[in-house]
């Protein structure tokens, strides 16, 4: 019976995939619905947050830095409650990181504000003398692509279900209510900044990378 | 005779070997300078967003794995595919067809993964960082790969498969498979009309996102950095030492077991994560498990240099090959130990891990690319190895790159650790996390030093394969063992 | 939700038991037949070595797949 397996190569080669995908399908297939249930009081991002999140992902800030607070109390008294399930239920791609070069993201939020990030992201040393982070100074002339970032907000609504524009939760509606909401949003935060450039843009109506990034970076709680 | 007269077709195994070469350089070349980055941050600035460490990760990975390996892979693949099957590529145009679009396509698609990520395009998966377009070829590409190597295997005249196919085979469908459901995703263009025609979201999302991710992330490894690397060792170490393997046996049993159990080791990459707890067990277990076959194949490629062990002193290509599997039995080790509950609780985001990996990547896979990689030259040419001496000086320079690279990474990883978990009397955290930054400058900088020396290795390598081109030192025949080669 | 965790947990448990026994049965399989003298599977060793174009197969494949081949495209 062995030898027979191994003189057909198209039985062996089936033979092989069976054995590899089972582990596959016994492990990840049954966890998947209760995974993907969001803790009450998660929310979908606003077209702004998730244009931020794309400039994330972009400049691949996850190389360097995780979104995971472990249940460790070293890890809590560092960075904030443990992370729960439910809360990336809204995150695709999850950002979780395998490095942490630097410190965790995921509750940056709750205790970094705009004009930190502003500067941080300007020249990393100016606030965190010793950094060895890259300042990132093209986030202040380069625009943000909120056109791609609502495709995505309306995909996922569509496709897979996200409650936005329901009852309590992130509202996004058509594009021109998108974008006027998230100009306001990027005004709010322009407020807080100092850099000229980055205001006047936001004046003339665009979003530099950098505003749609701190709004992301603030909603991460 | 049918087959009197007839040669094997060397042309595609010897594209890819170029390839390799040039992919190693770049690939490895981009890792030093962010490896530089991380000690000097000034360099950061050099090429403005496009040099950033963030941005140039990312390349690094994909053209070192996707880009060296799989060239190397696929050169070692066209080769002994061709000598264990006795079939000749020169038999079977179609065949033959089927592998020079692989070729080319693979190219196309390395410059398009290059030039993409370099733009900031990128889906943030880790090893699968293509947007779905390239995604498509990838799937093309690989469908020809698949083509060419069964279409091989039907014409041959050896009725069993080797040892080696067996694994080019399960490296096939393996990283179908994983491929296929880690890139699940939909794109927006498709869906609103709006936004950039190259974007996607992904299928999943959090947690499952996560599983899958790492599902593949880790088998990824397996299936690209293990299992075709351990097809080549069954194949070129015999063959350069002239010794069959020592339990062909134990080689099948070797291959079934780690078929079975590597894919379940994935859940130790989200150990104290928010995945199921049983999850997370299983595979702290199964990495555990996974000690007895990888251990298997190493020990059996080293009985085979029983009685031959003379042949370590006097060829550089042994030393690689025998290195290279000695460095398979290390971090096959390391890697469980990681995986351990109470040590991930230390080790895990720290540089004990991007340790761990080159262990794996510069001793194991680069080690026996670079000598399959020479071993084929000779038969390639028809002509001597330009030199044994710079083979000699690169073997210790790149050891002593990999020894810098992983002591001063072991150090730094757990010094690390160790700190961010540090409490003072009161029970208060004692470091800040900078504090935790600037302490590893000075392995940060002996790492760095360990990368370009491997990197200067790879130049060496290139060197003398283009030397060995160009010899005068013709070969009357194809040798069949050692490979000569000159002073 | 209940049920397919069940469900995963004996699926996981009988395919391991099956992969289990079936590798023992293939070790003692890879001995039996060595010691019995229908088959030696040390011989494959040999396909490394003797890997020439023209040296004999191991084990021919008589399929006659070449000669087919060849005539195909002769003609």
């Amino acid at each position: 019976m062995f030898h027979w397996l191994e003189q057909r190569p198209f039985f062996f080669s089936v033979g092989v995939f069976l054995v590899i995908a089972f582990a596959g399908l016994i492990e990840i297939v049954p966890d998947f619905a209760q995974a993907s249930r969001p803790v009450a009081g998660t929310q979908p991002y606003t077209l702004l947050q998730l244009a931020g999140r794309h400039v994330y992902i972009k400049d691949s800030c996850n190389a360097c830095h995780s979104q995971l607070i472990r249940p460790f109390k070293s890890e809590t008294d560092r960075y904030g409650p443990y992370s729960l399930s439910g809360e990336y239920a809204y995150d695709r791609p999850f950002l979780w990181g395998s490095k942490r070069t630097g410190p965790d993201l995921h509750r940056v939020g709750e205790y970094r504000t705009t004009d930190w990030h502003e500067n941080h992201m300007w020249e990393p040393t100016s606030v965190v003398p010793g950094s060895i982070m890259p300042a990132y100074k093209h986030m202040f002339t380069q625009n943000a692509d909120l056109e791609t970032a609502y495709a995505e907000a309306l995909t996922v609504k569509k496709v897979f279900n996200v409650p936005y524009d329901q009852p309590g939760f992130t509202k996004l509606g058509s594009w021109e209510e998108a974008k006027k909401q998230a100009l306001e949003d990027a005004k709010k935060i322009a407020a807080d900044m100092k850099n000229k450039d980055v205001k006047e843009a936001v004046e003339r109506g665009e979003i530099p990378e950098i505003v749609a990034l701190i709004a992301y970076l603030n909603s991460l709680r | 005779m049918q087959n009197a007269g007839l040669e094997y077709d060397y042309t595609v195994s010897k594209w890819f070997a170029y390839l390799a070469i040039i992919f190693g350089i770049v690939g490895m070349s981009i890792g030093t300078y962010i490896a530089f980055e991380l000690a000097f941050p000034g360099m950061n600035e050099w090429f403005g967003q496009y040099g950033t460490f963030s941005r140039l990760r990312p390349i690094h990975t994909n053209v070192v794995a996707f880009g060296f390996t799989l060239s190397g892979i696929w050169a070692a693949m066209y080769y002994i595919a061709q000598r264990t099957l006795k079939v000749s590529l020169k038999e079977n145009s179609f065949v033959h067809g089927l592998a020079k679009a692989h070729f080319w396509l693979y190219l196309l698609l390395a410059a398009l993964m290059v030039t993409t990520e370099l733009m900031g395009i990128t889906t943030s998966k880790e090893y699968a960082e293509m947007e779905w377009p390239l995604d498509v070829l990838t799937v093309v590409v690989w469908v020809l790969f698949g083509m060419a190597m069964f279409g091989m295997i039907g014409m041959r005249r050896e009725k069993t498969l080797y040892i080696s196919m067996w694994y080019f085979i399960a490296f096939f469908l393996g990283v179908a498979m994983l491929y296929l459901f880690n890139n699940m995703e939909v794109p927006t263009y498709f869906v609103t009309g709006m936004g950039k025609w190259y974007h996607s979201v992904s299928m999943y999302s959090g947690t499952n996102d996560a599983l899958v991710q790492w599902w593949y992330g880790h088998n990824a490894v397996a299936f690209v950095f293990t299992v075709p690397i351990v097809a080549m060792i069954y194949y070129y170490l015999p063959k350069e030492s002239g010794q069959p393997v020592f339990s062909y046996k134990l080689s099948l049993l070797s291959f079934w077991g780690l078929m079975f159990v590597y894919l379940w080791a994935g859940g130790h990459h989200l150990i104290y994560s928010t995945v199921p707890d049983w999850m997370q067990t299983m595979g702290s277990v199964f990495s555990v498990i996974l000690i007895l076959p990888s251990w298997g194949s190493a020990i059996n490629m080293l009985l085979t240099m029983k009685g031959e062990w003379n042949q370590l002193k006097e060829s550089p290509l042994i030393k690689f090959m025998v290195l290279a599997s000695t460095f398979y039995m290390l971090s096959t080790l390391e890697g469980p130990i990681q995986a351990i509950k109470s040590v991930n609780a230390l080790a895990h985001f720290t540089d004990w891990i991007p340790g761990h990996v080159h262990d794996g990547t510069l001793g194991w896979v680069g080690f026996m690319v670079i000598a399959a990689i020479l071993h084929m030259a000779p038969r390639y040419f028809k002509r001597e190895i330009y030199s044994r001496k710079l083979m000699e000086m690169q073997f210790w320079l790149q050891t002593t790159g990999i020894v810098l690279y992983f002591s001063s990474m072991w150090i730094a990883g757990i010094t690390q650790g160790m700190m961010w978990r540090a409490v003072d009397q009161y029970g208060n955290l004692a470091y800040s996390f900078i504090d935790t930054v600037t302490v590893l400058h000075p392995y940060y900088t002996i790492r760095a030093i360990g990368g370009l020396l491997y990197v200067t290795g790879l130049f060496m390598w290139a060197y003398n394969f283009y030397k060995t081109m160009q010899s005068d030192k013709v070969l009357e025949k194809e040798p069949a063992f050692a490979s000569p080669m000159g002073a | 939700m209940e049920n397919i965790r069940e469900l995963q947990a004996y699926g996981y448990f009988f395919f391991t038991l099956f992969l289990v026994v079936v590798l023992y049965a293939y070790i003692l399989h890879l001995y039996r037949a060595e010691k019995k003298g229908t088959r030696n599977y040390e011989k494959y060793g040999k396909l490394a070595l003797d890997d020439e174009i023209d040296a004999t197969p191991v084990e021919p494949n008589d399929k006659g797949t070449d000669e087919t081949k060849e005539n195909k495209e002769q003609s």
